[in-house]
């Protein structure tokens, strides 16, 4: 049990390491986020301890998929088994449970215990096999992986917009619409498999293209119902939302642009610094996107004609 | 045809290939074997242009990446794919408009289901079919035969037998000697990042037989089974 856990470390202290971090460094940024975050939460409404409760447990649930537990049942005697199960999701919640404490949250905090050790006794299946349908179908890949992976993201901007616009509050309309953009650039998150790049007979340029391409054509339609609606009842205001929906193409091209700057590799520290950089000073992308595409094509020429 | 002059390739201090001299000719079938760590996976990946190498890769048709089809030992998967869109994906690769991919299903998979849920033999005879659609004039296959059924064993048998006929140039790696034996015109020994031994039909019992004496040898007897 013991060497079970000093693996989830070492594992870890890899995983900063390959994102260009030292560990101890990481573990210091994520403490201060952490702490950040939650004060952020809290400041923001009452109902902070419920949310917070909600974000703790998800993680849980990746923690207990049915071929991890599987995996863990196979290695570990039935005692040993439930044991690591409660001592990690306790570990992953303990974070959680001192700032609730911090926040005479009892009751939450206890409920968040017992429910996080609770769950050590369950797992889920994360593979269905229903299929979702997507829109996107035509185009693979990013935008139907996507899709599928974050529908409930989606259709709770589709929500914050309705309710945006049903209170009056031009704001959140516009927030739903960051949640749109964000998820979409989620999407570029994972490199591409060097062999899925491979089958393509395009030019390095002419690839990037058609990804730049279906990319913006695609954040489009997810985009649009929201795009109507907000310009529908706050006509007034179609500057901003103009604004906002040109910052977020701009940003869809540079997030494409540095997935495959990175290539084939994942997004680590450099293009998250570039890219951060860029967010708070956006005319920054006048040099990032251009060195973006040149690191993009000098990569993709290494697979591509 | 395909002709590999004085191909090396080195993962840091570990020379993996070892200025390989190897041509492979149209309308025939190609078998290299050799043991885990041989350099096969590596070798392919090199005709393929997936890794940098020293030494020279000629071919007729060029660039020669768009007219191979490599099949991967493992093929990759994105989550949440359906076989469908997988095949999808390889004709936008290579411009290619096929109308229905039911009736090229040969393998009767599933193709509305997630990819990622197939069974190893299914994620094989997708990644297959993807290859067979995009008219390739060459086919690396890298362990074909792995975790396939045996109706799908004797199809994919019978496949690169039409290949063959067809024209096409196959090089297949297996650890299964028998549908090495079947299919291959040639078959060559890849030792140590070497080309070792190059086997004509006439030999391939010969070859099969030696290799199990030097592969087995007395190292089961070593485990003292009762």
């Amino acid at each position: 049990m013991k060497y079970y856990f000093t693996l989830q470390y070492r594992m870890l202290n890899r995983h900063l390491r390959a994102f260009g971090l030292y560990p101890i460094l990481g573990y210091l940024l994520a403490i201060l986020l952490f702490i950040g975050g939650s004060f952020y939460i809290f400041s923001k409404t009452e109902y902070a301890a419920y949310i917070y409760a909600f974000f703790a447990l998800s993680p849980l649930t990746l923690l207990s998929e049915t071929k991890r537990t599987d995996f863990l049942k196979s290695c570990f005697p039935a005692k040993d088994y439930l044991k690591i199960r409660i001592a990690e999701n306790l570990l992953v919640t303990l974070p959680f449970l001192l700032f609730l404490a911090f926040k005479n949250e009892w009751l939450v905090l206890l409920a968040l215990a017992l429910i996080a050790a609770l769950m050590a006794r369950f797992h889920f299946n994360n593979q269905f096999n229903y299929t979702l349908p997507t829109p996107f179908y035509k185009r693979p890949f990013e935008f139907i992986v996507g899709f599928r992976t974050t529908i409930g993201v989606i259709g709770f901007a589709y929500f914050l917009t309705i309710m945006g616009i049903s209170v009056g509050n031009f704001n959140l309309g516009i927030f739903s619409l960051l949640v749109i953009f964000l998820t979409s650039f989620s999407f570029y998150a994972q490199p591409d498999s060097q062999f899925l790049v491979w089958i393509f007979s395009n030019t390095s340029r002419s690839f990037l293209i058609d990804k730049i391409k279906t990319g913006m054509a695609y954040v489009t339609v997810l985009a649009l119902p929201i795009l109507v609606g907000l310009g529908y009842f706050f006509l007034e205001k179609w500057n901003i939302l103009l604004v906002f929906w040109g910052l977020g193409y701009l940003y869809l091209l540079t997030i494409i642009l540095a997935k495959y700057a990175a290539f084939p590799r994942a997004m680590n520290l450099p293009e998250s610094i570039f890219i951060v950089a860029s967010i708070f000073f956006p005319p920054f992308l006048l040099f990032v996107i251009p060195f973006f595409y040149r690191r993009s094509i000098k990569n993709l020429n290494t697979v591509l004609a | 045809m395909i002709k590999i002059e004085q191909l090396s390739k080195s993962f840091g201090v570990k020379e993996v290939l070892k200025a390989i001299n190897l041509s492979f000719e149209k309308g025939k079938v190609y078998g290299i074997v050799g043991a885990n760590g041989a350099g096969k996976t590596t070798l392919f990946r090199c005709i393929a242009g997936l890794e940098t190498h020293t030494g020279l890769i000629h071919s007729d048709k060029q660039p020669l990446k768009n007219h191979l089809g490599f099949l991967p030992t493992n093929p990759y998967f994105f989550p949440k794919i359906t076989g469908w869109e997988y095949l999808q994906l390889f004709c936008i690769a290579r411009k290619i408009s096929i109308a229905n991919f039911d009736e090229k299903n040969i393998f009767d998979l599933p193709l509305n289901q997630y990819a990622i849920t197939y069974s190893t033999g299914m994620k094989k005879k997708l990644a297959m079919t993807a290859i067979l659609l995009l008219k390739n004039d060459y086919f690396i296959l890298d362990e074909p035969f792995n975790g396939v059924d045996i109706q799908s064993n004797i199809i994919i048998t019978e496949l690169i037998k039409k290949l063959k006929s067809l024209g096409k140039t196959i090089i297949i790696s297996s650890h299964i000697f028998s549908t090495l034996s079947t299919t291959c015109d040639e078959i060559h020994l890849l030792k140590n990042g070497q080309f070792v031994r190059k086997v004509l039909p006439a030999e391939f019992t010969l070859l099969e037989q030696e290799m199990t004496d030097f592969t087995v040898g007395d190292s089961i007897d070593k485990l003292d089974l009762r």
